[in-house]
């Protein structure tokens, strides 16, 4: 369980300007193997929300807990997915996934094995010695995904993975993701942009707000599970449609405040 | 077998190779070159062909060899200081802010300072010995190394820093697993550049203040009349430095095969 509990952040202004609020009270309990999405505009915090979680960069005011312990750094129980893949130009696809095995101190053998075993279950068998600018923009997210899998993390966190790929590709790796969420259940804390995209994944939906980031609502997605099988078809459904609704509702006047 | 092709000599193969149309305009250049300096050219100016001539002499002595030996002394030791130098400094610049202020502004002074005018100071205060001309080289190229390591280092990626980070690596593994290998084609860049520098202030030092090795052949030609050795001999210097470049364009190959890769978008 991941509990933040009266979270607040504050930027340095550019030169004698005022600090610049991020994060305003955020308080949020995230559930053992739940799958949150966070949504919001631009500008909103939810990008250094999970970088908080993942105890990459400090906050003002406030805890985060996981599992009761409070965060204080980078902990290889919570691994990142990046939007812009992250990966190491320099290094093989078996490499890349295997670099957080390696940085533990993982021998060779076992490291490797353990790599190629993901590597198989995001279908990228056979480029194993590949070089990331040899891929595509998906099988690069898949070599994200099978990197940060790897290690066997607790919590996944997910900063707009899919965002900077094309409609299909987006589809395909969105059910990909869910097939291996519904096998291996972990939490997972999903940052995105799209609405359909949040409900289609999440159990719940954070929503924030910009300037300064707060939560602005938590909706739960009356949506079975498992979904991966038919992704497609659910986001026909009646459920869908007054949920996207809803959000669009809220989202269309924040926007609006804002422009 | 490839009787159906007609005339052995393909053409449009031929046009395709980018050897022949630099044979081409080589020639071009030459033909140029001789027809001014016969018709207009005078006593100054030699011909293509005593120039060419001058330039085959020229390998075959050994006061020119021994000539571009003094001088790359100089170079090497210049040159090397100044990469040796300059990376771990551009590297220090590039990832911490503390070292970036205390530094900079010896860099902009560098930057900005018209070297050639500052040799005699030098000679001066150094005399002019070997370590005048290998300070001269140094300080011609180590800005180089220092700005596009420094740039290199800013410019790796984020994300890659926290990706390493949130595995648990510490400051050395983020330099080692990050930092030094995705500031590489940078620092190679750097060093490239810095040739170049390195080579102009080999020559001119000995051109301005200590007439030996290369520098001190030229101005012996030039007292001497002897123009086609001359010319020759600047043909000869921008020779040693294509070859010197075409080195370090091999190393960055080798080395940084992924900077040349374009990526892939679905």
């Amino acid at each position: 369980m991941i509990e933040i509990k009266g979270l607040n952040k504050y930027f340095p202004g550019r030169g004698r300007s005022e600090p610049v609020q991020a994060l305003r009270d955020v308080d949020l309990t995230i559930r053992d193997n739940e799958f949150l999405t966070i949504l919001g505009p631009s500008g909103c915090g939810k990008t250094t929300l999970l970088r908080n979680i993942a105890g990459l960069v400090p906050w003002d005011t406030g805890e985060i807990l996981v599992d009761s312990q409070p965060v204080r750094g980078p902990s290889p129980e919570r691994a990142m997915v990046f939007q812009n893949f992250a990966l190491l130009p320099w290094s093989t696809v078996l490499a890349n996934v295997a670099i957080g095995l390696e940085i533990r101190g993982e021998p060779r053998g076992p490291r490797e094995a353990k790599a190629r075993e993901l590597i198989e279950r995001v279908g990228l068998s056979g480029f194993e010695d590949r070089l990331p600018g040899e891929l595509s923009g998906g099988m690069q997210q898949r070599v994200g995904l099978a990197r940060a899998l790897a290690v066997d993390p607790s919590v996944l966190l997910m900063d707009e993975p899919f965002g900077a790929l094309d409609e299909q590709t987006r589809r395909l790796l969105q059910e990909e993701l869910l097939r291996i969420w519904e096998q291996t259940p972990k939490t997972v804390v999903f940052i995105t942009h799209s609405m359909e995209e949040a409900v289609l994944l999440g159990d719940r939906i954070v929503l924030m707000s910009a300037r300064p980031g707060q939560v602005d609502d938590i909706i739960e997605v009356p949506l079975a599970r498992p979904r991966s099988q038919h992704i497609n078809e659910l986001g026909e459904s009646p459920e869908f449609a007054s949920i996207t609704t809803h959000l669009w509702t809220r989202l269309r006047s924040m926007q609006v405040l804002n422009t | 077998m490839s009787s159906a092709e007609g005339p052995a000599l393909n053409i449009d193969r031929l046009l395709d190779s980018r050897w022949f149309l630099r044979a081409l305009a080589f020639a071009a250049f030459a033909l140029v070159w001789q027809v001014y300096a016969t018709a207009a050219g005078g006593f100054f100016v030699p011909t293509f062909t005593e120039t060419a001539a001058a330039i085959g002499r020229q390998l075959a002595s050994p006061e020119v060899w021994q000539a571009f030996a003094t001088s790359n002394i100089a170079m090497v030791l210049g040159f090397g200081l100044a990469v040796v130098i300059g990376i771990p400094l551009g590297f220090l610049m590039g990832r911490f802010r503390l070292a970036e202020r205390a530094i900079n502004p010896y860099l902009n002074i560098l930057l900005v300072t018209p070297l050639a005018g500052i040799i005699p100071l030098l000679m001066m205060s150094l005399g002019i010995g070997l370590a005048s001309r290998v300070i001269v080289v140094w300080s011609f190229a180590i800005v180089m190394v220092v700005v596009n390591t420094r740039a290199g280092v800013r410019q790796v990626d984020r994300s890659l820093i926290d990706m390493v980070r949130l595995f648990g690596a510490g400051e050395l593994g983020v330099w080692r697993r990050v930092i030094l290998p995705g500031s590489l084609p940078a620092v190679l860049a750097g060093v490239r550049v810095a040739l170049g520098r390195a080579v102009t202030g080999m020559v001119i030092v000995e051109l301005v203040m200590v007439s030996v090795g290369i520098g001190g052949l030229i101005l012996r030609y030039q007292a001497f009349f002897r123009f086609a050795e001359l010319y020759g001999m600047v043909v000869l210097i921008i020779l040693e430095a294509l070859i010197l470049l075409a080195i370090v364009d091999w190393v960055q190959r080798k080395a940084t095969p992924w900077a040349s890769m374009t990526s892939i978008r679905d």
